[in-house]
Formats: structure tokens, sequence, C-alpha cells
């Protein structure tokens, strides 16, 4: 099964029951779909409803859900174990997110305790040589060997001289140890899921050769680190919470005009009575002037680019809470009849990306249906 | 020592839902009335170059809420410094700067559009801390309901003195242009009005208010270009006490007697009872008034209530504007109240003038039950 950073996409989803806070989904009823593509992927759905929790591998992608993850395998694992940025995997499109992605930053928080990866009996073994402690391995001569039976065992040799520590692949024959047992075993004497004496009485383990050597074994390796402690033990809190107070902002007869324009698929600006300045979008006031801009012109369709930029990185429209689709091009433009350097800016319609450059016309592209918002205008195109 | 006048003062009437108008549009609307009153410019060598504005960025939901409104406070291509405290503080910063030779004339303009948000309690949960104060639902008014009983209990104050300064607010709001909550109420509609948070009912709390509040300040030298009828502001303090609430004595008005020693003090006013004929808190709540009252130094300390039954706010020309139970929104209750100081000293305060005024105080607090407080003094 292929992992990243040490885990696979499935331990993820296997590991979900055991992890579960019930508590901290009281209230809360979403079903969350996942969409992993890749070597290791596959379809999921996650039902969470007031302290309960169903997790589901699908054959097709997940339907019916409040919420679809979407992203290749490497990145969902790495999001999860926080080895890659999430903010990052958005914007690079390795994320996608369909629906309402509040659902991700306020229920999963407190649905879950952090998963870590499941270890895996070669993890421990390659680990030896970072665990040696050169100051139990004065005078120590040894190799021990170990033949781990089962689904992730192997056979490894372990040699130390002089103060050195080297690991190989395979059973040499002059050991001076041989430790048998199966790779499930292995890993929990390392994780401290079951006792040494207890496994050899019990014939868990099998010594084959010295065993005062295998004793001795013991003390010239660190214990193994399985992060769980750290996932635990977080002493700094910190609260996360989305603070949400409804706005009802005014637009006003002015700004308002260009909204009530829009739905009529017209542009319109204020001329200002002392300089004659034309600007988009209307205002109250002429600032260069100070003196208020009460005339209203008709400006556009069409306009000509002054400047373009392409947004990479992910940020949710406030209006929707939707996240844009990146890269967006936001394009500054003056509309025909404006002043020189009254320039507004909307987005590029994607098929132009390539071409876009200052000077070049571009006409609007309106929704069909217009209420008098800014998405009454979808996006502008070259007009070629 | 160097004088500062404040020259004009324009006010924009209070509304409870100013929905046709951008927040930028009321504000335009005071420049122009400053600039009719005053002929003042924003020319960068003869006019006025200096420039204090006042908001709050939550009630604006806007982040430095300021930069998106310089048009319409002239302070295009010119010096901009906002004061998001009470709008007194922005007099206080437009007085500095005139008293340190900085600028020679200050053009100061506030708002506030608490109908904007959906919750004006919201609003100002917001003003405490994530972890205990938020999450219990803290918030300006059930923070003033514990002061309010505390205080009730301190200076005897009994709901029939409590409704008497709502009746006579409205009384005095009716024939202000600006005010925004004038119909007459009686005693028993305020004392049975619904509770909103216990003492403190419906009627004893200021409305949902919209407003902004524009001031001309010059040195005396430049005074007389704008205007021949100046107010002096000879005197200003402010004090913060403790932002956790059980760190302070919600009802001893530490900070508003030292932020009054303060702007009395800088005024060499030694008795404000004798010096001072004209008053206006900021009674978001009516329990407010006698309590603020006391801080001033015009009624003595835990007698609130029986100051109100011997007619305290009639001697001292308390709130002729009808305070803030009329109905000014928060950030700007402050500017609300110096405005009419200035219109009564100037003798234009029209239907509600009064008589041989002379010398008047202005007060205002920000954050819950009175932890920050302001104090202002103006004489004609």
């Amino acid at each position: 099964m292929a992992e990243y950073f040490g885990a696979a996409v499935a331990d993820i989803f296997n590991t979900m029951e055991r992890r579960f806070i019930p508590e901290g989904t009281k209230g809360v009823d979403t079903v969350i779909g996942y969409n992993v593509s890749g070597e290791g992927g596959g379809y999921w759905r996650v039902t969470i409803k007031d302290g309960t929790i169903k997790v589901e591998k699908l054959d097709a992608a997940p339907t019916g859900c409040t919420v679809v993850l979407n992203a290749k395998a490497e990145t969902f694992v790495g999001v999860t174990l926080g080895k890659m940025d999430a903010g990052e995997a958005l914007s690079s499109g390795n994320l996608k997110v369909d629906g309402d992605i509040t659902v991700l930053i306020t229920v999963l928080p407190k649905a879950f305790n952090k998963f870590t990866p499941i270890v895996k009996a070669r993890t421990i073994v390659e680990s030896m040589k970072e665990r040696f402690r050169l100051d139990k391995a004065e005078g120590v001569t040894m190799k021990l060997g170990y033949d781990l039976a089962g689904e992730g065992g192997g056979k490894w040799t372990i040699a130390v001289k002089d103060k050195t520590c080297t690991l190989k692949e395979g059973l040499d024959s002059d050991c001076s140890v041989v430790l048998k047992m199966t790779a499930q075993t292995f890993v929990d004497l390392n994780t401290g899921k079951l006792d040494g004496a207890t496994a050899f009485t019990s014939g868990q383990v099998k010594i084959d050769g010295d065993i005062g050597a295998a004793g001795n074994s013991a003390k010239l390796f660190a214990k193994f680190d399985t992060g769980e402690e750290k996932a635990k033990g977080e002493e700094l809190i910190s609260l996360k919470c989305l603070p949400t107070i409804n706005q009802r902002y005014a637009t006003g007869p002015v700004m308002g005009k260009w909204f009530a324009g829009l739905k009529e698929k017209k542009f319109y600006a204020t001329r200002c009575p002392s300089c004659g300045r034309v600007q988009t979008p209307p205002r109250e006031i002429c600032a260069d002037c100070r003196v208020r801009s009460e005339e209203f012109v008709e400006v556009g369709p069409n306009a000509t680019v002054t400047i373009v930029d392409l947004v990479y990185y992910a940020s949710p429209d406030p209006l929707t809470g939707k996240i844009r689709e990146t890269p967006y091009a936001a394009v500054f433009m003056v509309m025909d009849g404006a002043g020189k350097d009254q320039s507004v800016s909307h987005f590029l319609n994607p098929k132009d990306f390539s071409r876009i450059k200052p000077g070049l016309k571009v006409r609007p592209v309106w929704a069909k249906e217009r209420t008098g918002n800014y998405e009454d205008l979808l996006c502008f195109e070259i007009d070629d | 020592m160097k004088r500062v006048a404040i020259c004009a003062v324009a006010q924009h009437k209070c509304e409870s839902n100013i929905w046709y108008k951008r927040f930028q549009a009321m504000l335009l609307d005071v420049l122009e009335d400053i600039q009719a009153q005053t002929g003042m410019t924003f020319d960068e060598d003869t006019g006025v170059h200096t420039i204090v504005s006042n908001s709050d960025d939550v009630f604006d939901a806007r982040t430095i809420s300021d930069n998106g409104m310089t048009d319409v406070l002239g302070a295009h291509y010119r010096e901009e410094e906002k004061a998001a405290q009470d709008g007194l503080n922005a007099l206080g910063y437009a007085m500095s700067i005139i008293l340190s030779g900085h600028a020679d004339a200050v053009y100061v303009a506030g708002h506030s559009k608490e109908s904007q948000s959906e919750s004006r309690n919201m609003c100002t949960n917001l003003a405490y801390d994530p972890f205990y104060g938020r999450p219990m639902g803290l918030d300006y008014l059930n923070v003033a309901a514990l002061q309010a009983r505390a205080y009730a209990e301190k200076s005897k104050l009994t709901r029939e003195q409590l409704a008497k300064v709502v009746v006579r607010a409205r009384q005095w709001a009716a024939r202000n242009p600006y005010a925004n909550a004038t119909a007459p109420v009686e005693l028993g509609e305020v004392m049975y009005s619904p509770v909103l948070c216990d003492p403190i009912r419906t009627l004893h709390a200021y409305p949902v208010s919209d407003g902004a509040v524009g001031f001309l300040l010059a040195s005396e030298e430049r005074a007389k270009e704008f205007t021949d009828t100046p107010v002096w502001m000879t005197g200003f303090g402010n004090c913060m006490d403790s932002y956790f609430l059980g760190d302070r004595d919600p009802v001893s008005n530490f900070a508003l007697k030292k932020a009054a020693e303060r702007a009395y003090k800088m005024a060499g006013i030694k008795n404000i009872k004798k010096s001072a004929n004209l008053v206006e808190v900021m009674d978001c709540y009516a329990y407010q008034q006698p309590m603020w009252l006391e801080g001033l130094g015009f009624c003595s300390d835990g007698k609130g209530g029986k100051f109100i039954d011997d007619h305290g706010p009639a001697q001292y020309n308390v709130n002729l504007s009808g305070g803030m139970l009329a109905g000014n929104p928060l950030i700007v209750g402050g500017l609300y109240r110096a405005a009419e100081i200035v219109l009564q000293l100037k003798g234009s305060a029209g239907e509600h003038q009064a008589s041989d005024v002379t010398c008047g105080v202005a007060q205002s607090t920000t954050g819950g039950a009175g932890q920050f407080h302001t104090v202002a003094v103006f004489e004609a």
C-alpha cells in the first residue's frame, strides 16, 4: 500500500472511529465526502451526527455530502499529519473543497484526536541507528539479528562494534543472538503495549543464541518515540472560533447607482463639477477638489486594460464563503469614457490569461440573472 | 498659554436606521455644513491640512476603517490620524496638536452607524476577551446592569427616580433637532417597559442610533478667520481603569474622578459646582446620569437618588440635548456631548438654549461599565 510521510490514506480513515470525540460533536449533523486521487486513494464518506460517526468506503464518488474534499493522496496525508500547509495546498489546487468549507474548520478539529501514523516494524528497526547510545557502547561488540514474521516483517542484522552501529537487511550467519517474533509483537514491545518479560515467558518471543547479549542489547538503544506523547501533551491552548456578526452595508444613492446600472447592463460614473474627471465606480465626492459629485454619466461597456495580476493563493469570497478558483486574474481597466487614471477592477475570463496585456480592449460578460450585485458581471474578456 | 478655539460644530441628525446612506455620505453632509459655516478649505498653505477622524473598526466592519473615508474628511493628500476611543478623545488629540504648535487648525469628524450590524450587543461582546468574557456573553449592556444594581444600592436610587431621568431626557430631546428618540414618555411607561437585563429596562437604555459629528478647532490667532463666536476648550483629561471587571470597584467612579481632576486642573477650576453651569454626560443607561454626575463632582458621593428629586439636573443644565438616552451612537457619544456644549456656549442652541451659560463640562465613556472616562471643559 502506498505510503506518504509514513502513513497510508486508508490508515487515516481506519482510525477515525477510534479517534472520534463524541462530546465534541453534540448537535452536529454533517456529511463529509472524500475523493482522494492517486496511489492509495479512493472514496470515503464520513457521517457525523450528534456525537456519532459512520465511516464508509465507497466505490464511486461520494454524493449527498455537506462538503466534499478533493485531494491527491500525498496532499491528503501531508495535510492531515501537518507536514503540508493546507493553505498552500488549496492555492496550488492539490486540495479542493466543494460545499461548505466552514464545516472543515469548525467541526473537524473538535471531532477527532490527532492522527499519528501507525508504527511499522521497519520504522522501528531503521530508527535504531539514531537511537544508538554511544555512552553505553564502550567496549561492546555484538551482532543482533531480528527475524520478524508476518505482515510488515523482515530480517535485519544490527552490528555494534567500536562504538558504531550499522544496520543491514538480512541475517548474518555469525549473529550473537537472533530474536524471533511476529512484526506485530515487535511493534507492541517497542511502543509500550507489551511487556518484554511477558512476551518471552509466553513464547511470543524466541531467543536464538546468547540470552545475555539479548538482555544487554536493550540498554544500547534509547526508547522508540511513537510521537503520541507529543500529540497528547499540548501545553499551550489556543481557541478556534469564527466570530460572525451579520452586516447590512448601505450603498446609498451614489454607489448604489453602479449596482442598479448593472441590472440594466449599464455602467455609471460620476463627473466632478470642478475638474470634470469621470470616476468609476461612482462616489459622493471628488477627493481632489473636495466637492460633491452629483452628475452621473454612462461609461463603457468596453474598457482598456491598464494592469493585470494573477492570483495563485486561495482565499474565500467574504460574500459567499466559497473559495475562489485559482489562479484568477484581477484586471484593472479604464471604462470607455472614464477618466484616464480612473480604473476599475474585475475578473478576467481565464481563457484570456495567456494573451492579456495592458492596452488591450476588453468587454463585459454578463450573468443571465442580474439582481444588482457584484456577481451580475461574470468577468471581462478580450474584445476580438 | 495658548488657547484652543472651537470655531464650528456640525451634527448629523441621529436616526435609528440610516439604511439609505453610506456612512461616508453622512460625513460629507457634516463636512459641507462646517464649510458653509466657516469657509474652511483644505488648501495646503492657507487651509486646514490636519484631520483627526473618529470611528470604530468593529462597528464599521472594516480594518483601519478611516482609510475608506478620508475623501469625505478632506484628508486626501493631507495629514490624518484616527481616534479609535470615544470621540471626545479626538477633540483631545486636536487640542494637543494645536497646543504643541504642530498645526494651527484641525478638522475633527467622527461617525458611528450602530444599525449596520445585526446586533449592537454582539459588537460590544467583542470588546471582551475570548476566553472568559465572550463565552459568558458579557457586553456593555449586561455589564452596565451589574453596575446599575450596585449603584442603586449605594446611592439609594429608586425606580421612580430612574424613570424621572428618562422622562426629562425625552422632554429636552423634543427641542433638539439632532436627537433621535424625541417622543414623550411617562413615568409609568418607563417603570414598566420590558426588562432587558435586570434592573435595566428598555426605556432605560439608549436606542440603537446612527450619527456623525464634525468640529473645526483652531488656535486663538486663527480662530477669527472662521468665527466671531469661538468657544474655548480649556481643559481635557482621561483615565483608564482595569479591563477585568473583577479588578474594579463598580461604584467607586475612580477613573471618572481622575479624568475630571485632570481636566479641571488644566482649566484652572477649583470648584466645579461654582464654575460650571452646563453639563453633558454620556448616559447610555439612565442610572449613569446621576452616577457620572457624582464622579464629576456636581453631586455628592452616594447621593445620586436624592439629587434627582432635588432637581439637581435642572440646576446645572444637565443634558439639555436629551443626552445619550435620546439616542446618540456609541463612539461619537462624546462628540455629541461636546457639540451641545459648544452650541449652548455660542448661544446657537435654538429652542433649547439655556440662559447665561458660561462654562460647560462634557463627559464620555467607553469600555463596559465605565472602564475609560474622558472629561473636557469648554468656556464661552
